[in-house]
C-alpha cells in the first residue's frame, strides 16, 4: 500500500481540499481522480494543446503540467465551477447557442482560456480572441464557431462593463 | 409513403445539438471519463519499432524486463508481459505514469524500417513496395494518345499524416469474475485460459468501453485476442476524441482487456500523447503519377492515372505485439477512392497499385480520395494553363455532370471567381482599376463566357503595374484557387457522397515562402439536407482540417544515425541512445513537431449548400475536404507561377520552388531570390570587469600565482605526510538532547539556513530536508552531501559548536578529516561566531534523522563518494587550504556603505554566490579578481556572470537584482532556474533588507546603471521580432506550437507563471547551449516562487536532433547578435547523458529503451 503521502490543500471550486497526494500527482490527476471532475482533460501532458485548462488565481492555467503540490493554498476554477447546466456562465451560454463543438474534446480548454481572457478583456476584438486561442489546439476545425462564441459572449459581457455611451 | 418535401417542418431547418450542454457541464460523455468503483490505472510499454505492422521482429523483440526497476512506485499491483506487450497497472494514475517511465525493458536488435526521412525517400519506398496493379478504367488507347510532344507527365505525392485526435486513446475494461470465484487469469497465459472460457452460461465475461469507430471488429478482435467467444465480450462505446478515421481506440481497448485480466479490479488505461503520436495507425502516404495531352482542338485528348496506396490492414496492436495474430504484410483494395477523374477524356486510363502498407496506417478522412482528387485537380489546372483557358471555364467545358457544373458556377458567383489564363495576373491584389466585366460575382456571369476568353498578357509584378499597398510592401503576392470533387468512397466503383468545390484565396510572400489561405468559399451539395447547420459545421471543419494537412502536416521519421562527433574524434554509434531514435521510426511524438493549424491562421469560410429538397440525401462528413488542397496548391500557383505537388506546403518548400524560377521581369533580379539576412556576426566588445575601483579585490579570494600553486603542492605533499600522521585533532563527541538556545536565535538560524541554501545540497531527491545524501558531481568526482540533522550517528548529534564552527571555518569534520571545498567553507568562513552560533541552534532543533532518509519511508540511500586520485586523499587538502583558504571572518570594508557590506557579507558568507558563479582553477579553487562572479559551471548548469562580463541583453543593476532574488524574476532578465531556483526559493526567508543589500553588493560588479534600462530590453526584445520572418522552417513551427503558448511577446495566451521575454534570457544569450537544453529536457518543477509558474519537461516527447533544431532556431531568434552554437546536436545528447540537477535518476532512463515511452 502506499505509504505516508505528503499533505495537500488547496480549494477547488470553493470548496476546500485536502488531503495526502503523491509529489509526483499533477494538478490535473488531482481534480479528475482524487475529485472526479471531468471537465480538464488529458490532451498532452506538455502544455501544448490546453484541453486541461484551468484557473488558479483566475489565471487560465495548463493543470497537466502542475504538480498538484505546486499550487498548494491556491484556489483552483475547473470548468465545473465556471457554471453549472441551468446556471452557465456567460462564455459557456454562448458556446451553447453558437454551436461551438464538434466532438467537445477541447471545449474545456477553449471555454476556460476564453473564460479567463473575458474576466480581464470584457471587450476584447476577435484579433485578441484569436491570439489568446492560439494556443489552443482543435482537431475537428471548430474554430469558426469557437470565435462566434467566444465574440457573442464579448459583446454581451463588454456591453454589461462599458461606460454609459456619451449623449 | 414518403412525406412530400414540401410537407417537411423540421427537415432543412437548422437544430442544435443535444450532446452539447453536457459536454459544456463536464458531464459524463468521453471514454476517458468513465469511471468504475475500484478502479485501477493501467499504463503500457511500447516497442522501440513505432510505425511497424509487420515483420517477423514483431512480437520477437523483447529481451527482458527487471521488475525490481519499479519496487520503489508505491501500489503497483501487477506487470503484464505477454511477447512484445507490456503494461502495468497501479492504484493512482501518476504511479502508473512513473512506472511507464521507469520501468527497465530492453529489447533484441530488430532489423529495421526503411529509411523515410530526408526528400524523395517515401516516394522512393513505395515505388520499391511489391505491388499489384488493378486497372479500373482502359477506354480507347491512351498509351498511343500519349506519345506526342504535348504530354505532360506530372508526379503528386502526398505525406504520411497523423490523425492527431486531441485527446490520446482510452478504455476501460472489467473482466466479470466467473461463477465460483476465480475470476480473472493471470494475465501472462492468454492460451490457457481459452478452454475454461468457453463454458459459461450467456454470461458476459469481459466488459469494454471504448471509443471506437468499429464495436463489431472490436469485439472480435478482443474475443480472438484473449480465446473468447464473441458473445463473451460486450464492448460499450462511449465518444472519444474526433480522431476522423481509425486512431488508438481500438488499441488501447485491447490493452485494457489485458490489463484488467491481471487485476482483480477494472483498469481504465490512457495512452500517452507521444504513444498516440507514434502509434496510431497513419494516414498513408501515397503517389499518384500523372500524364495528360490536350488536343489540338483544346480538348483534353487523354489522361493516364496511375495511383499507388501502400494500405491500411492496421490490426489491432496488441494482437500483433503478443503475435495472437501473424504480422504479415497485407494490401488491401483501398486506393482507388475516386480515382476516375470526373472529366471526359478521349482516352483514359486508370490504374491502382495495391500494395502492402509501409508504415502502419489506417483510413483517414477522405481515405486515398483526397490524395488522388489532388493529383486530379491540379493537373486540370496545368492543362487549363497549357490550354490558355481560365481554369474554370476548361473544367466547366470538359465535365459531363450537369448537377456538379451547377455547382461549380453558383461556387464560382459567391467567390468572385476571377477569370484568368495564367498566374500573377491578379497578384497584386484585386485592383480598383480591373473592369468589372472581367470578373465573376456580382458583377458578372461566368455563363455568359461562352467561347474561350481573350488571353490577356500575364502582368507580373514590377512594370507599371502599382505594387501592392499597404505596409507590407511588394512581398506578398496573392492568388486564387480553384477545384472540385465529388467523394466517390466504398468498394470500386463505389458511391458518390456529397458534391463539393472550393475557391481559395491565399496570400503568399516571396520573401519567406510562407502560405496564409485568407478566405475559402465552399460549394456543397450534399442532396437533401436534413440539417444544414450541421453540414455548414461538418463543412467549416473540413475546410480548417484540410488547409491545415496541405500546408502544414507531416509526419517525420527517425533518419539514419549519423556519426557524432563527440570531442574530437568521431565515433559511430553502436547502440541506440536514449535521445536518438531508432532509423525509420517514427519520430513525430508531440504536436511541436506535428503542428496543425491554430487560430491565428484559420480563414474566412463561406459555406453555399445547394438546394436539392427532392434529391437523397448524401454524406457530408468527408466530402468537403476532398478538393481543398488542390484549390490551395492551384491558388499558389496562380500567386506565383509555381506548381506544388508535395504538400505540405510549408515554406521551405515554397522557397525552394520559388528560387528555381527566374527572377520576375522589372524588379532587379530580386523577386524569385531568397537569402538568409546573415544575422550580425560582429563579436560583442569584451565587457570589462567592474568598474568600481578595485572593491572586488578587496573581498575576492587572493589570488596566487603559479608559483604559488606549485609550492602549494609541495605544502600539499607535506600535509599528506601530516595528514598520515593524524596532525588535525578529533573534537571530543558530545551528547545533550536539549540545546538550550531561544527561539529567536533558532529562528534566525533558520534564516540563515535559508541564506546559505543549506537544503539545497543537502537534500537528496526523495530525501528528507537536511538528511544528506545528494550527489554533488565535480570535476575530480561525485561526493555525497552530509547529514545535517542531530542524528548521533550519521549526523551532527554528537558536534560541539566548537567542532560545527571549525567545520564551518576550516572545513574540517569534527573526527579531524578534511572536508573538500565543494562544501564552501570557503565562503562561510566569513560568517561571524554570533550568526554561526545561531546556524547551530537551528540545526540542533531539527528532528534527528539518518543520513540519505526517505520521503517516503523507504530505506536510507548514503552511497559511497566516488573521487579521482589524487583528490581521494583528504589530507591534501591542508595544502589546498594554505593557499586557498583565508579563515578569518569578513571584515567591513571602509568607505562603503553599511548596506554594500552587509550584501558582502551575505554573498561571500553564508550566501556563497561565487562557489557556484565563480569559476575555478584546476586544483578547484574559485578564481578571483576579473575571474570574480564571472559565471563558471556548476552540477551540469551554467552559472552565469553576474558581473559586467554577463551575456544578458541588459546589464545587471541593483532593481533587477533584487527582483530576480525576491522574486525568481525580473522583467529584464530570465527567470531563476535549475539550482538557482531553490536559491530564490531559500532567499524566501531572508528579510527584505537582507535582499536589497546583496543586490547592492552584486551591483557594485556591473556598470552604473543605464539611463533607460528597459529602452534596451525593448531593443532587445525588437532586434529579435525583427528577425523572425526570415527563420521560417520546421524548427520555427516547433517553437511556436511546443512553447510559444507561454513565450511570447506580449501578442500571446495569458497564462499562469511569468513571461519574461527570451530575447532578456541568459539562457539564450550565454555562449554555452547548457542551461537552455537543460530546460528543455527537465522543464521547471518546482519553480522558486509562485509568481514563475510551471514547464513540462521534453525529455521523453523530443528527441536529441529536435532538440538541437529547436535550440538553434532559439538562438538565432532570441540572440541574433551572437554567433550560432556548435555541434548542437552532440551537445544535446552530451546534456542528456549527463547526470545534473533535476535529470531524472539514471535509473529512469536506461539506455536501451529509447523509444519506449
Amino acid at each position: 500500500m502506499i505509504a505516508s503521502l505528503p499533505a495537500l490543500a488547496l480549494t477547488v471550486n470553493g470548496q476546500p481540499f485536502a488531503g495526502e497526494v503523491p509529489r509526483q500527482a499533477s494538478l490535473l490527476h488531482l481534480l479528475r481522480n482524487d475529485l472526479g471532475l471531468n471537465g480538464p482533460k488529458y490532451g498532452c501532458g506538455l502544455g501544448q494543446c490546453g484541453a486541461c485548462t484551468v484557473h488558479v488565481d483566475g489565471i487560465a492555467a495548463r493543470a497537466c503540467v502542475i504538480p498538484a503540490h505546486g499550487v498548494a493554498g491556491r484556489c483552483i476554477t475547473t470548468l465545473e465551477g465556471l457554471g453549472r447546466r441551468g446556471h452557465f456562465h456567460p462564455v459557456q451560454q454562448a458556446f451553447e447557442e453558437a454551436q461551438a463543438a464538434q466532438c467537445g474534446y477541447c471545449l474545456n480548454g477553449m471555454v476556460m482560456q476564453a473564460a479567463a481572457l473575458l474576466a480581464r478583456e470584457p471587450q476584447a476584438d476577435e484579433a485578441r480572441i484569436r491570439s489568446e486561442l492560439s494556443g489552443n489546439l482543435c482537431r475537428c476545425g471548430t474554430h469558426v464557431e469557437i470565435l462566434r462564441a467566444v465574440s457573442l459572449a464579448a459583446a454581451r459581457l463588454g456591453a454589461a462593463e462599458a461606460p454609459e455611451a456619451p449623449r | 409513403t414518403l412525406k412530400r418535401p414540401e410537407d417537411y417542418r423540421l427537415v432543412g431547418t437548422p437544430q442544435p445539438r443535444i450532446d452539447i450542454p453536457a459536454k459544456l457541464a463536464g458531464e459524463l460523455a468521453f471514454v476517458h471519463d468513465m469511471r468504475l468503483p475500484g478502479m485501477l490505472h493501467g499504463r503500457v510499454i511500447r516497442p522501440p519499432y513505432a510505425g511497424a505492422d509487420h515483420g517477423d521482429f514483431i512480437g520477437n523483440t523483447l529481451e527482458a524486463m527487471d521488475e525490481s526497476s519499479i519496487a520503489h512506485i508505491p501500489g503497483i499491483r501487477a506487470v503484464v508481459v505477454i511477447r512484445d506487450f507490456v503494461g502495468v497497472v497501479a492504484e493512482r494514475e501518476e504511479h502508473a505514469e512513473q512506472a511507464m517511465r521507469e520501468l527497465r525493458v530492453t529489447w533484441k536488435p530488430w532489423p529495421g524500417m526503411p529509411d523515410l526521412a530526408g526528400a524523395g525517400k517515401v516516394a522512393d519506398a513505395i515505388r520499391a513496395n511489391p505491388a499489384t496493379t488493378r486497372t479500373l478504367v482502359d477506354e480507347g488507347d491512351v498509351e498511343t494518345a500519349l506519345q506526342g510532344e504535348g504530354t505532360l507527365r506530372r508526379t503528386y505525392l502526398w505525406p504520411y499524416q497523423l490523425h492527431a485526435s486531441i485527446g490520446p486513446s482510452c478504455a476501460v475494461a472489467q473482466w466479470e469474475p466467473e461463477d465460483g470465484g476465480d475470476g480473472a487469469g493471470d494475465g501472462r497465459d492468454g492460451a490457457a485460459d481459452a478452454a475454461q472460457a468457453t463454458a459459461r452460461n450467456g454470461r458476459v465475461r469481459l466488459r469494454c468501453w471504448a471509443g471506437t469507430q468499429n464495436p463489431h471488429v472490436l469485439r472480435a478482435d478482443l474475443a480472438r485476442l484473449l480465446a473468447l467467444q464473441d458473445v463473451d465480450v460486450d464492448v460499450v462505446r462511449l465518444e472519444a476524441a474526433g480522431c476522423y478515421g481509425r486512431n488508438g481506440a481500438d488499441d488501447v481497448a485491447a490493452d485494457a482487456a489485458l490489463l484488467a485480466r491481471a487485476v482483480d479490479a477494472p483498469v481504465r488505461v490512457q495512452l500517452s500523447r507521444e504513444q498516440e503520436h507514434l502509434w496510431e495507425p497513419k494516414g498513408t502516404a501515397q503517389l499518384m503519377d500523372v500524364a495528360g495531352a490536350l488536343s489540338p482542338d483544346g480538348g483534353i485528348a487523354a489522361y493516364d492515372f496511375q495511383t499507388s496506396y501502400p494500405s491500411n490492414g492496421a490490426p489491432t496492436l496488441a494482437l500483433l505485439l503478443t503475435r495472437t495474430v501473424e504480422p504479415l504484410a497485407q494490401a488491401y483494395e483501398m486506393g482507388d477512392r475516386t480515382a476516375r477523374p470526373p472529366y471526359a477524356y478521349d482516352h483514359l486510363r486508370v490504374q491502382v497499385h495495391d500494395m502492402a502498407p509501409i508504415v502502419r496506417a489506417s483510413w483517414l478522412r477522405g481515405v486515398s480520395a483526397l490524395p488522388n482528387s489532388f493529383a486530379h485537380e491540379s493537373f486540370i489546372d496545368e492543362l487549363a494553363t497549357a490550354a490558355g483557358v481560365d481554369p474554370v471555364q476548361f473544367r466547366l467545358r470538359h465535365l459531363p455532370d450537369e448537377r456538379a457544373r451547377e455547382l461549380i458556377e453558383a461556387t464560382a458567383q459567391k467567390a468572385g471567381w476571377r477569370w484568368r489564363t495564367g498566374p500573377q495576373e491578379d497578384a497584386h491584389g484585386d485592383h480598383p482599376s480591373r473592369p468589372p466585366q472581367s470578373r465573376v460575382g456580382p458583377g458578372g456571369d461566368i455563363r455568359s463566357a461562352a467561347g474561350p476568353l481573350p488571353r490577356r498578357n500575364a502582368a507580373p509584378s514590377g512594370g507599371s503595374e502599382p505594387h501592392e499597398v499597404g505596409e507590407r510592401g511588394g512581398d506578398i503576392v496573392f492568388g486564387q484557387g480553384f477545384a472540385y470533387a465529388r467523394y466517390i468512397h466504398s468498394k470500386w466503383p463505389g458511391f458518390g457522397a456529397a458534391w463539393a468545390a472550393w475557391v481559395a484565396d491565399v496570400e503568399v510572400n516571396r520573401r519567406t515562402g510562407e502560405v496564409h489561405v485568407r478566405r475559402v468559399v465552399v460549394g456543397h451539395d450534399a442532396g437533401l439536407t436534413v440539417n444544414p447547420a450541421g453540414v455548414a459545421h461538418q463543412v467549416h471543419g473540413n475546410v480548417i482540417q484540410t488547409t491545415s494537412r496541405a500546408l502544414k502536416e507531416e509526419v517525420r521519421f527517425a533518419p539514419a544515425p549519423q556519426p557524432v562527433d563527440v570531442g574530437k574524434a568521431p565515433v559511430p554509434v553502436k547502440a541506440p541512445l536514449p535521445g536518438m531514435p531508432p532509423a525509420g521510426v517514427v519520430a513525430t511524438r508531440e504536436w511541436g513537431s506535428y503542428p496543425i493549424l491554430h487560430f491565428r491562421e484559420v480563414p474566412v469560410i463561406e459555406v453555399l449548400q445547394m438546394p436539392r429538397p427532392g434529391e437523397s440525401p448524401l454524406g457530408a462528413g468527408e466530402s468537403a475536404s476532398v478538393p481543398g488542397t488542390a484549390a490551395i496548391a492551384n491558388a499558389i500557383f496562380d500567386a506565383t507561377g509555381v506548381r506544388l505537388r508535395e504538400p505540405p506546403f510549408t515554406p521551405e518548400k515554397v522557397l525552394a520552388a520559388l528560387s528555381s524560377l527566374p527572377p520576375p521581369l522589372g524588379e532587379g533580379g530580386g523577386g524569385g531570390q531568397f537569402t538568409t539576412p546573415s544575422p550580425d556576426q560582429a563579436p560583442q566588445p569584451p565587457s570589462q570587469p567592474s568598474p568600481s575601483g578595485g572593491r572586488s579585490q578587496t573581498l575576492a579570494p587572493r589570488r596566487k600565482g603559479w608559483p604559488a600553486l606549485i609550492a602549494g603542492l609541495l605544502v600539499g605533499g607535506l600535509g599528506t605526510i601530516a595528514g598520515l600522521l593524524g596532525w588535525r585533532p578529533a573534537i571530543a563527541p558530545v551528547s545533550f538532547s536539549a540545546p538550550a538556545y531561544s527561539a529567536q536565535t533558532i529562528e534566525r538560524g533558520r534564516q540563515l539556513a535559508a541564506a546559505g541554501d543549506c537544503a539545497v545540497c543537502h537534500t537528496a531527491d526523495g530525501g528528507l530536508p537536511n538528511a544528506g545524501g545528494r550527489a554533488m558531481h565535480t570535476p575530480f568526482g561525485t561526493i555525497h552531501t552530509t547529514n545535517l540533522t542531530p542524528d548521533a550517528e550519521t549526523g551532527l548529534g554528537r558536534w560541539s559548536f566548537t567542532a560545527f564552527q571549525r567545520a564551518m571555518r576550516e572545513g574540517i569534520s569534527r573526527d579531524g578529516r578534511h572536508l573538500y571545498p565543494a562544501f564552501p567553507y570557503t565562503a562561510f568562513a566569513k560568517t561571524s561566531d554570533d550568526d554561526l552560533q545561531a546556524l547551530y541552534a537551528y540545526f540542533m532543533s531539527l528532528p534527528p534523522v539518518q543520513a540519505g532518509a526517505r520521503e517516503d519511508g523507504g530505506p536510507a540511500v548514503m552511497p559511497p563518494n566516488d573521487l579521482r586520485f589524487p583528490f581521494n586523499l583528504r589530507p591534501l587538502m591542508a595544502g589546498w587550504n594554505g593557499l586557498f583558504h583565508d579563515p578569518t571572518p569578513y571584515q567591513p570594508v571602509a568607505g562603503q556603505s553599511a548596506e554594500w557590506n552587509r550584501g558582502a557579507y551575505l554573498v561571500n558568507g553564508l550566501g556563497h554566490c561565487a562557489a557556484c558563479h565563480s569559476p575555478r582553477n584546476a586544483l578547484g579553487a574559485e578564481k578571483a579578481g576579473t575571474d570574480f562572479l564571472a559565471g563558471a559551471m556548476i552540477d551540469g548548469w551554467e552559472a552565469p556572470a553576474l558581473t559586467a562580463r554577463t551575456t544578458n541583453a541588459v546589464p545587471w543593476d541593483e532593481g533587477s537584482l533584487y527582483a530576480y532574488l525576491r522574486h525568481g524574476h525580473s522583467p529584464r532578465h530570465g527567470i531563476a532556474g535549475g539550482p538557482m531556483a531553490e536559491v530564490v526559493h531559500g532567499l524566501q526567508q531572508l528579510p527584505d533588507a537582507d535582499v536589497r543589500a546583496m543586490a547592492t553588493y552584486l551591483a557594485s560588479f556591473n556598470p552604473p546603471p543605464a539611463a533607460d534600462p528597459q529602452a534596451l530590453a525593448t531593443q532587445a526584445v525588437q532586434r529579435a521580432a525583427a528577425g523572425q520572418g526570415a527563420l521560417l522552417g520546421a524548427a520555427q513551427r516547433m517553437f511556436e506550437s511546443a512553447c510559444a503558448a507561454c513565450h511570447h511577446d506580449g501578442d500571446g495566451p495569458t497564462l499562469l507563471g511569468a513571461n519574461v521575454p527570451l530575447a532578456l534570457n541568459s539562457q539564450l544569450t550565454s555562449t554555452r547551449p547548457d542551461n537552455l537544453i537543460r530546460t528543455i529536457l527537465d522543464g521547471v518543477r518546482t519553480p522558486p516562487t509562485r509568481d514563475v509558474g510551471f514547464m513540462p519537461a521534453f525529455r521523453e516527447a523530443l528527441d536529441d536532433a529536435q532538440i538541437a533544431e529547436l535550440a538553434g532556431y532559439m538562438r538565432a531568434r532570441f540572440a541574433p547578435q551572437a554567433p550560432a552554437w556548435a555541434d548542437l546536436p552532440a551537445q544535446v545528447a552530451r546534456v542528456r547523458a549527463a547526470p545534473g540537477h533535476g535529470a531524472p535518476a539514471a535509473q529512469g532512463a536506461p539506455a536501451s529503451t529509447p523509444a519506449a515511452v
